[in-house]
């Protein structure tokens, strides 16, 4: 497992704490914007801050209001999966 | 702790000195803070980058914000075909711009609180629709709008968002209007008078207690429109 996984899986526990549908399980591929997204638009903010906390926590600042992170082609917020992926490599890029 | 944009003059400086004699903690933003004697920061809320440091400056140092006004403003009185294409960008740029870039970079640090007042700056201009104000008036109009709908993305975190709209407030802002002119809009009020600076401190007052609770997406006209 690479060291990058425990913090993938936080980040899906994070998303998964703020479901609904306390049955559905997090994968890669689950939308978090756009018609068929599991999360409202103030729950996809809740996400943000719990993810700013965690990112606090292990110290680096997560940064979810750049261009990048509000673009809906490239949006960090398209799936769970890239969500995970831009918040490790924000991790990994202020170490 | 309040923000308080257009800090160092007019309207912005008039509220800042307001809150600070009611013991209330301001931060004041401007693009030049030298004579400013309270706790500032320089910044253009026209730039998204100079905003987004500023809102990452108060994160890191752990400030909790309960309130941001809006105050940074520019106008120009112009007929819309003289008005030259750089000086339309400008006032779009600090006036709709500046205060959308402010309420989204800065809000965050209220929704993590689940309490907040937000306050931006309209005129009595676009209620009234006066002629040689007709691009600084699109600008305000943009604010009011913006206003209205994100205080109903605001409001499930318990941040309120209102919009105050004064009619011609004696400060800085009317150089180069006449008297003549200033009494023609004035008329054009409800309440036919020119009001001071203090009496839109008042209503800022008001709308950062938690008397005024209940109100948000509010345009509120300073003489009646």
């Amino acid at each position: 497992m690479s060291s990058a996984e425990p913090v993938r899986n936080e980040v899906f526990s994070q998303i998964s704490r703020l479901l609904e549908n306390k049955s559905l399980v997090v994968t890669d591929d689950m939308p978090l914007i756009g018609g068929e997204s599991v999360l409202d638009s103030m729950k996809l903010v809740e996400l943000c801050l719990a993810l700013e906390d965690k990112a606090s926590e292990i110290g680096f600042e997560f940064d979810w209001t750049s261009d990048a992170a509000m673009s809906r082609s490239r949006s960090m917020f398209r799936t769970a999966g890239s969500l995970a992926s831009e918040f490790i490599s924000q991790m990994e890029a202020k170490k | 702790m309040i923000v308080v944009t257009g800090a160092s003059k007019g309207l912005g400086r008039a509220i800042c000195d307001r809150l600070i004699e009611k013991n209330i903690n301001v931060f004041g933003l401007a693009r030049n803070v030298e004579n400013v004697p309270f706790y500032s920061a320089s910044c253009d809320v026209s730039s998204y980058e100079s905003v987004k440091a500023v809102a990452q400056q108060l994160k890191k140092d752990g400030v909790k914000v309960t309130g941001l006004v809006n105050a940074a403003g520019i106008a120009s009185m112009n007929l819309a075909v003289t008005t030259p294409q750089s000086v339309a960008q400008k006032i779009i740029n600090t006036n709709l711009l500046g205060t959308i870039y402010c309420c989204q970079l800065i809000s965050p640090l209220m929704l993590r609180n689940r309490q907040g007042s937000i306050i931006n700056f309209s005129t009595i201009a676009v209620a009234l629709g006066l002629k040689g104000e007709s691009i600084y008036a699109a600008s305000k109009a943009g604010v009011e709008g913006f206003t209205r709908s994100f205080a109903r993305e605001m409001a499930d975190f318990n941040v309120k968002v209102n919009c105050i709209a004064p009619g011609p407030i004696d400060t800085n802002l009317l150089k180069g209007i006449t008297a003549e002119q200033i009494n023609k809009i004035v008329s054009q009020q409800i309440i036919p008078k020119q009001f001071k600076p203090d009496s839109v401190a008042d209503l800022v007052e008001l709308l950062m207690d938690s008397r005024s609770d209940s109100l948000s997406g509010q345009i509120l006209h300073v003489g009646g429109a």
